[in-house]
């Protein structure tokens, strides 16, 4: 899954709070001008101050006499109003419909389901929800000004932004319930359509279904993949929702008084002349993210084995991601980006894995964690370290040879000139090109304690919490093993992971991004529409919600130096089918144009500011790839839309204010 | 037909125009309690989307409203009324003048506190019941549930409605819309009263029973300004009128001063012999009077009202004299 932010709340706070007042600041400013230069135009220049002066100075009492009843008041009348559109119905009718056919054409036989799965109804209740939010929003106020219902409003003592917030506040309310009624069918939707079981296929559920594993290659006769190293026979399951599994039965030898590694699949046990006991369990390998738990009843040959409900789909992963991640060179130089290896966009940096001839690169990814504490892990004698790492080879040797890495865990002392470090021997392993990889971590790790000089004062195992990351610090270094090859990491790449959370939780945590997107759309559509006629209102919504899906791109779009100028000239070099480097013949229409150019493009810069980063909202990724969402992201979120709400509804104050409701 | 010495309404003539358009405190330094409306020079232009002059609604309109009356502003359909009040409730901004309202600005939306409106037509929201409506006016006032509770009752019961108080408003008659529209207007015990057309779509009876309300409204010490077209309305319960036509105020006075035809004197007698009455109109005769009728006691408010018609129809624009008629 692709982070590219990684919120801490108190270090977002600040700047993020300084951005709003810059923008309420330059958005009053602004406000001031245009209001002032409407009343030039009505009352001339002099009386035009005034009138500004007191719009001014009746918007802090108006404020100030806001009052709780009178927004409930407002807020259930207009959850009643919205409660009698259709546009609720027909939304709610869309996404059964959506529902309906999407559980039948979502096909489970595909590698990752859940991935689909969750996606699709993610997705569908976003776009609905978004669209349901700006219909109603943008009727309602339009609807009570055409009605001329609101007259009977504005003339009792309540104050323009009682009648905005209190709008969106009962349009939220509206929405929200239906919101909250599609996520919880949404989550009983993907739980019933991944949720299957399997039988066992030949004559009986029991061992006489097996066959023995061909001990020449230790290949699956079903597969043709390896078996795994302690399987003597295999079977195979039945095809249900696309897919069958390959059943083994593994031989399990343990001390005399130590159990199983697990007993519910044990089918018989033998004790052999060296004391030990050798237990045959039956497993189930998993496929696309999912495996089903196997429970044998009986002993033996007549055993009864059976195949429970998928488990494995409905994850909620808990990362530990590192603070930083710098990288050294080839030439161990530290640098703060990967080698750039020319074909990616830069998500990613790059591990030299050196040339042949030097035996080893001193190119490394540095992964720098803070705060690493026993405490943050569920399980503590093996910690799960989890790995989506990108090759990029320079030579196509043998693409079936996977890519060898290291890692090296080292401690961080907090003064490295008198503290001694603990630096863990090198692990080797095998990498998974792009699919996830978990390496468990055993807790003691062989290594050595240096001296501040670099002279080794001990050697032995240590321990990851208690040594090497006694501070909380720890530095864990990845290298790519392979001459010529490089290992491509992001930040969010490498992780520890401390757990799993409830995956229901997670579920509606991930809803509470597109309930943030729908409550910022929903207060856009009563805000914009204290000024604008419904179609303009919509057309407003749009365009907004289109910067703040792709503020990057738009931004990254009014950099001053993109080739072929800007809007209109672009414009003008596509009908005259000009390059785009070369310059245009210089004259005063040349000068106009690229002088008009600017202001858009600088309007266009200011619009992304102003519009909402939907991407900071969105969290269907961490469902779509099962992470658990940080609550830092959630309450960033949950900031940026109160944020949203409370600017918005001061325009929306301003607007109504300064608007002729009869006219 | 018009005097000087007036003694309920005296204070329109010594507003010069001259200094009312700029002055925008909100307070009136000079601000009398028993002035609860107050317009200076009020000129209301309908611009259409490019700003270009559609409509001349109201024209430099100077008023008064003293507390305890019930003034009526007369005109026929477009004349400005509606205009008028919707710019005294800031529903409207003056294009130059002012407006005050217990000596505030008309845009001031405390005002509203003290204030009730009936709106021509009653725009209620028509899914919500009679008592559903008034409870939302009333949390409108952030009145407590137990006092919004109580005058929900007594005002449903008041204007008759107590049947239907369960019904939705999309269900009721228009006479019975107008009723629940009055309570509206009412819930918050106001001190001033708008009506734009309060009898209008009202039967006969329930005419009447509208106007005995305004007449009770104004002897519990409230002011109302109503407006209408219908004279008749007008005549029984207003005490002062404006006359308007295509926004211009063409009479202002009382009602019963404005009716009385100063040079006619009119007598009446009961069980007057015909032989009498032979001997009165020797009598007038002999005076050098003459006779005109014997009935028609005063000339009726129609024939005023169309008499302004008429004239202005003739000479178009403003009354001549700024003076208020006694
Ligand atoms: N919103 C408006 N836009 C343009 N003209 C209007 C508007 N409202 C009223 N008018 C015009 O202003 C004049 C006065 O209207 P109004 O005050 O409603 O009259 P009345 O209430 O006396 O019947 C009429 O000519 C009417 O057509
Ligand atoms: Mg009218």
């Amino acid at each position: 899954m692709v982070v590219e932010r990684f919120p801490d709340f108190f270090q977002w706070i600040g700047p993020g709070s300084l951005l709003f007042l810059a923008i309420l600041v330059a958005a009053i400013l602004l406000g001031l001008f245009v209001g002032y230069v409407v009343a030039v135009f009505r009352h001339g220049p002099f009386e035009a101050f005034y009138v500004v002066a007191q719009v001014i100075g009746d918007a802090i009492p108006d404020f100030l006499g806001m009052s709780l009843r009178r927004l409930v008041a407002i807020a259930r009348l207009t959850a009643k109003e919205a409660l009698r559109r259709r546009v609720l119905l027909v939304t709610f009718a869309i996404f059964a419909a959506m529902l309906l056919f999407g559980g039948w054409f979502l096909n489970s036989s595909s590698e990752h389901p859940d991935r689909i799965y969750v996606n699709f109804v993610m997705w569908g209740t976003q776009m609905l929800v978004l669209l349901m939010g700006m219909l109603v929003s943008a009727f309602s106020l339009p609807e009570d000004i055409k009605n001329k219902t609101i007259y009977t409003v504005v003339t009792k003592p309540v104050r323009s932004s009682e009648v905005v917030l209190g709008r969106i506040m009962g349009l939220g309310a509206v929405c929200t319930a239906l919101l909250a009624l599609m996520a919880v069918i949404s989550f009983f939707f993907v739980w019933r359509g991944l949720s299957h079981e399997h039988q066992l296929v030949g004559d009986t559920q029991t061992l006489s279904s097996f066959v023995e594993v061909d001990q020449g290659s230790r290949k699956s006769r079903f597969s043709g993949r390896r078996v795994s190293e302690n399987a003597v026979m295999e079977a195979q399951t039945t095809q249900d929702s696309g897919h069958s599994h390959r059943l083994e039965l593994v031989e399990d030898i343990r001390d005399a008084d130590s159990p199983p590694l697990v007993a519910s699949n044990v089918v018989d046990s033998e004790k052999l002349p060296n004391g030990r006991v050798k237990y045959r369990r039956v497993v189930c390998h998993p496929i696309g993210g999912h495996t089903h738990p196997v429970t044998v009843d009986g002993e033996g040959k007549d055993a009864r084995i059976q195949l429970g409900s998928s488990v494995g789909y409905f994850r909620a992963r808990v990362p530990v991601y590192a603070d930083s991640l710098r990288f050294r060179d080839r030439a161990g130089d530290m640098k703060d980006r990967g080698t750039n290896v020319g074909n990616e966009w830069g998500y990613r940096g790059y591990i030299d894995g050196g040339s042949s001839g030097i035996q080893s690169s001193l190119a490394r990814g540095l992964f720098r964690f803070s705060g690493l504490r026993e405490s943050l892990f569920r399980r503590t004698e093996v910690i799960p370290l989890d790995m989506s790492l990108s090759v990029f080879r320079t030579y196509k040797a043998n693409v079936e040879k996977r890519v060898m890495a290291g890692l090296e865990f080292e401690s961080v002392p907090d003064n490295p000139e008198v503290d001694n470090r603990f630096v863990s021997d090198m692990i080797t392993f095998e990498t998974n090109e792009y699919t996830l990889q978990t390496l468990p971590i055993p807790r003691k790790l062989v290594g050595k304690l240096l001296a501040p000089d670099g002279s080794i004062v001990g050697q032995g195992e240590y321990d990851l919490f208690d040594d090497y990351a006694k501070n909380g610090n720890l530095l864990l270094s990845l290298s790519c093993r392979d001459p010529g090859q490089f290992l491509g990491v992001a930040r969010a790449d490498v992780y520890f992971r401390a757990g799993d959370t409830l995956y229901w939780l997670n579920f509606f945590k991930g809803y509470l991004g597109i309930w943030c997107q729908l409550m910022i759309i929903i207060a856009m559509g009563v805000a914009f529409s204290t000024f604008l006629n419904t179609p303009v209102t919509m057309l407003g919504i749009v365009v907004m919600a289109i910067l703040g899906f792709y503020s990057g791109f738009v931004r990254e779009l009014t950099l001053p130096d993109t080739d072929g100028g800007g809007p209109i000239e672009s414009f003008v070099r596509v009908i005259t089918q000009q390059n785009m480097q070369v310059s245009l013949e210089t004259g005063v229409l040349t000068t106009a144009m690229e002088q008009i150019d600017k202001l858009l493009v600088w309007l266009l810069a200011g619009l992304t500011y102003l519009a909402p980063d939907f991407s900071q909202l969105d969290f269907s990724d961490f469902l779509t790839y099962g992470y658990s969402i940080d609550p830092q992201r959630l309450i960033v979120a949950m900031v940026i839309t109160a944020a949203f709400v409370v600017g918005l509804t001061i325009l929306g104050y301003f607007a109504l204010k300064t608007r002729e409701i009869a006219k | 037909m018009s005097t000087e010495n007036s003694s309920a309404s005296s204070a329109v003539e010594d507003s010069p125009k001259s200094e009312q358009v700029t002055r925008l405190e909100q307070t009136n330094p000079d601000y009398d309690p028993n002035v609860v409306v107050e317009t200076q020079n009020l000129t209301k232009i309908y611009r259409d989307f490019w700003g270009r002059q559609k409509v001349r609604a109201l024209n430099a309109l100077d008023l008064e409203v003293r507390k305890g009356e019930i003034f009526g502003l007369l005109g026929p359909n477009g004349s400005g009324k509606s205009t008028t009040i919707k710019l005294l409730l800031g529903l409207l901004f003056p294009t130059s003048g002012r407006a005050l309202v217990f000596g505030k600005n008309a845009t001031e939306v405390t005002k509203n506190e003290r204030i009730g409106y009936l709106p021509e037509e009653s725009y209620l929201y028509k899914f919500l019941t009679a008592e559903e409506t008034l409870d939302f006016y009333g949390r409108l006032f952030d009145m407590p549930a137990a006092v919004r509770k109580e005058r929900v009752e007594s005002l449903i019961e008041q204007v008759g409605l107590t049947w239907a108080k369960r019904r939705q408003l999309k269900e009721y008659s228009k006479g019975m819309t107008r009723r629940i529209g009055l309570a509206q207007a009412l819930i918050n015990d106001p001190e001033l009263i708008l009506l734009d057309e309060p009898t209008s779509g009202l039967d006969p009876l329930g005419t009447r029973e509208m106007k005995d309300m305004i007449l009770k409204l104004r002897d519990q010490g409230k002011t109302i300004i109503m407006c209408s077209h219908l004279l008749a309305d007008v005549q029984d319960v207003c005490d002062r009128i404006a006359v308007l036509y295509q926004g211009d105020l063409k009479e202002l006075g009382r009602v019963d001063s404005l009716l009385q035809v100063s040079d006619e004197t009119q007598i009446r007698a009961k069980n007057l012999p015909e032989s009498a009455a032979e001997e009165i109109r020797a009598v007038i005769a002999k005076h050098g009077g003459e006779v005109l009728s014997v009935e028609n006691p005063r000339t009726t408010l129609e024939e005023l009202f169309l008499d302004i018609v008429r004239e202005s129809q003739a000479r178009p624009g403003h009354r001549s004299s700024g003076v208020e008629s006694n």
